[in-house]
């Protein structure tokens, strides 16, 4: 068991970190030290997850976790946005001055529930990680300790709750009809039972049907996505961002891997599961887009967005499952898009959290000539609007178009259709936000400044987002590297 | 099978006939003259003996209980963890041992901090 | 005598989730919407173990996992608590109804 140990190495150095920062902030006075340790910590982590990139595929801990690029890659995707989002709030944290050791430390804390979430492969892990990551955010959800700030916890603590309770009834009932919690061995009773029993299987099927609710929720999909606006817009903004790109990321991962690992077997399993995420996956972009049209805050504007984009992931989780048997390059445009959601919906947080320190107010009227203020933080979220959209030259129009070709090649020509639809529905809103930003009168002509952590964080989001859109090559090599192991 | 419900129908019959008859017998008892019937106020209070009661039941305690009651949680699950492991001590050897150990540094960094943070103080 | 077996348990939990669940959805008072997630947690605990004994009874993986979701529970409710205390100082009351700043 000891020599396992390394494969955890990752979330061990950054456990370890988290608790120096809440040692250090008992014992010490100044503190700008803090956020230097918890980047420090992040990048051992993310240096732990490079080196393990090469390792073969293996499982440790009596399959409780795996080691594979897979996991590796959702890890590095969220220490990166760790690193990014407390390099964005480093302003923000002024509000909660007091607070600030307990701010990183629980950012971090969730982050290793996430980590240790993506590379899961046991019913039981999955469930603590993903309480661990839960835990922590509910506390951070509400850290401001306003009214609004206390209401997006209180909500999201007692749907997060309930979403807890379901998943966890669908875990029992899956243990009860295979006995067994590990992946793999539920995939090899599956696979042993015959079709017809296993059609008639009530348990097993509710018990599927549970896990995909209780994940619904964590992921937004309709019609679990009620949380979603009320806790972005409460919530502080950092932690709003982490909530939108790492909590969902790493909700994809997971899900990705019960349905493909567990119930990737006989083809009708897989194509029923394809069927009910493809039609959750409708539901899901159009009520996104069609009610952040008539949004006035950009945080509830962002939070109907990040529902819209679950619903494209989820035409991409849908693909997959049809893909069950095809090669790792349609199964791997769900985590290209994943990669690219997450820097891009990052930058234009980024962005938002820097204008927002100076105007206080997250109303879109008062982004009004915000070009005219600080033109390098409107070009930012410009950029990053721009390829939530999905168009050239950016990240956003590659993961699309990758994503969507996947989709047609597995014959879901009609969900495609309708995803392209809600694409040029989000155009509206979107760009009303940059119009808004470019065309408007400024209130005043104060200039909005920020710090250069924001700058570093925004412009290397930009920068990225900008870099893929032109050279995706590299970064498809990847994914489908990530998607490898999931062949059959 | 059926007439092993017989049982709980006979448990149930005598369950509700006993809920019944039980309060109702003082009052039986009275009418037919066995027990005296006076009335006086220590009597007819909640409790006979005893300190007599003071204000409202619907007190609201001192939230700073909270914070004892989530340390005593705290403990409560260091039990659970401590007692799997005590019952397996010889199967998990010296691994197992370290593990506890690690928890066990853990939790005493969750005390550390409430005592830090003043937690453990009634102020 | 009577016997009691799988079923039996499977029905008792099922019920009590059931019930947890109407709660959740009905309660107004705060802290009986988090009273009642614990009884959902504690039927699919009821689940684990009887699944546990009667399906696989040599591993104890079900029991295992029953322990996991109470010291989980535990800590849900130890961070619910404070969160409906921050809650409850900034608007004097715990009723559901009362939280609506945030809505569309």
């Amino acid at each position: 068991m000891m020599d396992q140990i390394r494969y955890i190495a990752p979330e061990i150095s950054l456990l370890c970190f988290a608790l120096i920062v809440i040692v250090l902030d008992l014992f010490i006075k100044p503190k700008k030290v803090l956020p230097v340790i918890a980047v420090a910590g992040s990048f051992v982590a993310l240096l732990a997850v490079l080196m393990l990139w090469g390792v073969p595929v293996t499982d440790v801990f009596n399959k409780m976790l795996a080691v594979d690029q897979f996991g590796l890659f959702f890890k590095a995707l969220i220490l990166v946005s760790l690193v990014l989002v407390i390099l964005a709030s480093n302003r923000y944290v002024l509000k909660f001055e007091k607070f600030q050791g307990e701010f990183y430390a629980l950012l971090m804390l969730s982050a290793i529930g996430l980590m240790l979430l993506v590379s899961a492969i046991n019913l039981i892990t999955i469930y603590v990680a993903l309480e661990l990551s839960s835990i922590s955010l509910y506390v951070l959800v509400s850290f401001l300790k306003d009214k609004q700030s206390s209401e997006a916890g209180l909500k999201y603590l007692i749907l997060g709750a309930v979403a807890s309770a379901i998943l966890l009834y669908g875990m029992a009932l899956i243990f009860g009809t295979t006995g067994n919690t590990c992946l793999t061995c539920i995939a090899d009773y599956v696979k042993g039972m015959p079709a017809a029993s296993l059609a008639g299987s009530p348990v097993l099927l509710i018990g599927l049907v549970l896990l995909i609710s209780g994940f619904g929720f964590k992921i937004a999909s309709v019609p679990f996505q009620m949380w979603v606006p009320d806790v972005y817009e409460g919530a502080p903004t950092p932690i709003t961002a982490y909530l939108s790109v790492a909590s969902k990321a790493a909700g994809f991962a997971v899900i990705a891997r019960i349905l493909l690992t567990a119930f990737g077997m006989p083809a009708w399993l897989h194509n029923d599961w394809a069927m009910i995420i493809a039609v959750l996956a409708v539901l899901t972009m159009t009520v996104g887009n069609i009610v952040a049209l008539v949004q006035t805050n950009i945080k509830r504007l962002f939070g109907y967005s990040s529902i819209a984009q679950a619903g494209y992931l989820m035409v991409g989780l849908a693909a997959m499952g049809m893909a069950a048997q095809a090669d790792s390059t349609i199964r791997s445009g769900l985590i290209f898009f994943l990669f690219s959601y997450t820097l891009t919906n990052l930058g234009a947080f980024i962005a938002i959290i820097a204008i927002s320190n100076k105007i206080n107010s997250d109303n879109i009227d008062d982004y009004s000539g915000m070009a005219k203020r600080s033109p390098l933080l409107a070009t930012g979220l410009t950029i990053c609007l721009v390829s939530l959209t999905g168009l050239p030259p950016t990240a956003g129009l590659i993961a699309k178009i990758y994503i969507f070709s996947g989709a047609v090649d597995q014959g879901l020509l009609w969900l495609v259709i309708i995803a392209v639809i809600n694409s040029c529905i989000s155009a509206f809103y979107y760009f009303k936000v940059v119009k808004v930003m470019w065309m408007g009168e400024p209130v005043n002509n104060d200039e909005v400044t920020s710090t250069w952590p924001e700058w570093l964080a925004l412009g290397f989001c930009c920068l990225a987002v900008v870099v893929i859109g032109i050279i995706p090559g590299a970064f498809m090599a990847i994914t489908q590297n990530a998607a490898k192991i999931f062949g059959i | 099978m059926l007439e092993q419900y017989g049982y709980v129908g006979i448990l149930l019959i005598i369950a509700v006939g006993f809920t019944i008859t039980i309060p109702l017998l003082p009052k039986l008892l009275q009418l037919i003259g066995l027990i005296p019937h006076k009335k006086n106020p220590t009597k007819s209070g909640q409790y006979e003996c005893g300190m007599q009661t003071i204000g409202k039941n619907w007190v609201q305690f001192n939230f700073r209980y909270y914070f004892f009651a989530v340390l005593f949680v705290l403990l409560d699950m260091l039990t659970i963890f401590l007692y799997t492991w005590a019952v397996n001590i010889k199967e998990l050897g010296i691994g197992g041992l370290v593990a506890v150990g690690v928890f066990l540094v853990i939790l005493t960094i969750g005390y550390l901090y409430a005592w830090r943070k003043g937690a453990l103080q009634w102020k | 005598m009577l016997s009691v077996g799988l079923d039996q348990f499977l029905v008792l939990s099922a019920v009590l989730f059931c019930i947890g669940l109407f709660g959740v959805l009905t309660q107004r008072n705060v802290i009986k919407i988090i009273m009642c997630v614990e009884i959902m947690l504690n039927a699919v605990n009821i689940t684990l173990i009887a699944f546990s004994r009667y399906v696989t009874p040599v591993i104890l993986t079900g029991q295992l996992f029953a322990i996991f979701v109470m010291v989980v529970a535990a800590a849900e409710v130890a961070v619910g608590i404070a969160i409906i205390f921050a809650a409850y100082r900034n608007r004097e009351s715990v009723d559901i109804e009362n939280f609506n700043i945030l809505k569309w």
